[in-house]
């Protein structure tokens, strides 16, 4: 109950801050990039595995949210709302990214093609001793392992996995539906333990 | 509550894993898996990759994050000074958005207007001699002081129906024409 009571307090307060945006006051919108910048950065860094990218599209999606806050209704949650314009300015940059980049980085064709929807999850490398790999190389196993996927793929796992966000605020972040999310998390997770699985049964 | 129905096996699927479906849906979900060691093997795969992800990917160090709010208010107030110029331009001009909301409809009225106009201009040329032949016979009471004349147009067909009633005579060059 008091757990309730904490968060519905700190969702006026946020309604507040968001409010007092609408109204032109820098210093509040401050406050929201302070509370949002570390989950924002992470998001985006775990998208585009590049640091440098990470803080401009982070600070491209703050300065979007900045000039578009005054159309900000309040229908949904303030985060569901900026994790829209972070995923529209990160998706979009992944593309265009895409298109100049001389190999191809992701095909969801290619991928779905890939993958058998009833298939048992097969490691394709031999199985390594968790113990012996280095925290680095894990994490470069995962980054390598989510290049492979497509932006919007990459997305909702991440959204799911990482931020513990619903279906229905994945979708309303992506702006598609329920079913198309449940969908590429279906693949995405399907990939993912392909290419991972020797690293998650060693933990 | 989360609450929905799950029409593709992908959509099932990804419920199980995550424990969104009960009663019926499971029970049937469940009983059309052939293969239901192999299945929850795979949900614990799913299980594990998540919490790999979550402890992997969940703590990114952000550092210097002060100076990416400095930054960040720095480029705001550049952008809005950038901006605000532009804004009070659109704003000097005098083709305001609602002026010209206002400009288009008056021109369209007055389009339709001048439209209505020309469409009812009747064209005389286009009318039938007949016609014009047998409404003067109507009007003279004393040869035919019954007659009653209807005229049925269709402009787009090009086609006129003359019904007649009473006529006593026709036009000497009736048949001629």
């Amino acid at each position: 109950m008091q757990t309730e009571t904490t968060l519905a307090q700190a969702d006026v307060s946020e309604l507040d801050l968001v409010k007092r945006c609408q109204a032109g006051e820098t210093e509040a919108f401050d406050e929201l990039v302070t509370r949002y910048r570390t989950r924002i950065f992470a998001m985006i860094y775990n998208m585009v595995h590049n640091e440098q990218d990470a803080w401009d599209l982070a600070q491209d999606s703050f300065v979007k949210a900045w000039k578009s806050i005054k159309r900000f209704r309040g229908r949904s949650s303030f985060y569901t709302w900026i994790y829209r314009i972070v995923m529209n300015v990160t998706i979009d940059w992944l593309r265009k990214k895409q298109v100049k980049g001389a190999g191809v980085e992701f095909d969801d064709a290619i991928q779905l093609r890939e993958v058998n929807p009833a298939s048992k999850t097969l490691p394709k490398a031999e199985p390594l001793p968790y113990e012996r790999m280095e925290r680095t190389e894990v994490r470069a196993r995962i980054d390598n392992a989510i290049t492979q996927l497509s932006p919007e793929h990459r997305a909702v796992i991440l959204m799911k996995e990482t931020e513990g966000m619903q279906y229905h605020e994945i979708a309303e972040a992506l702006g598609c539906s329920i079913g198309t999310v449940m969908s590429r998390l279906f693949y995405a997770r399907k990939k993912l333990q392909n290419l991972l699985k020797d690293v998650y049964e060693n933990i | 509550m989360f609450m929905k129905t799950f029409k593709t096996f992908e959509e099932k699927w990804t419920a199980w894993l995550d424990d969104q479906l009960t009663g019926k849906e499971l029970e049937d979900f469940e009983a059309s898996l052939p293969d239901k060691e192999a299945a929850e093997a795979e949900k614990r795969d799913a299980t594990k990759l998540g919490a790999l992800l979550k402890q992997e990917l969940g703590a990114q160090p952000f550092s210097n994050e002060e100076f990416f709010n400095h930054q960040l208010r720095e480029r705001i107030a550049r952008e809005d000074a950038q901006d605000r110029p532009r804004r009070a331009g659109a704003r000097s001009t005098w083709w305001t958005v609602p002026r010209l909301v206002w400009t288009g409809a008056v021109s369209l009225a007055l389009f339709m207007i001048c439209a209505v106009v020309v469409m009812r201009e009747k064209t005389p040329s286009e009318r039938s001699e007949y016609l014009t032949q047998i409404l003067n016979m109507r009007v003279d009471p004393v040869v035919s002081p019954n007659a009653t004349v209807s005229v049925f147009e269709t402009q787009g067909d090009r086609v006129t129906v003359i019904w007649t009633e009473g006529l006593q005579t026709l036009p000497s060059d009736y048949a001629a024409k």
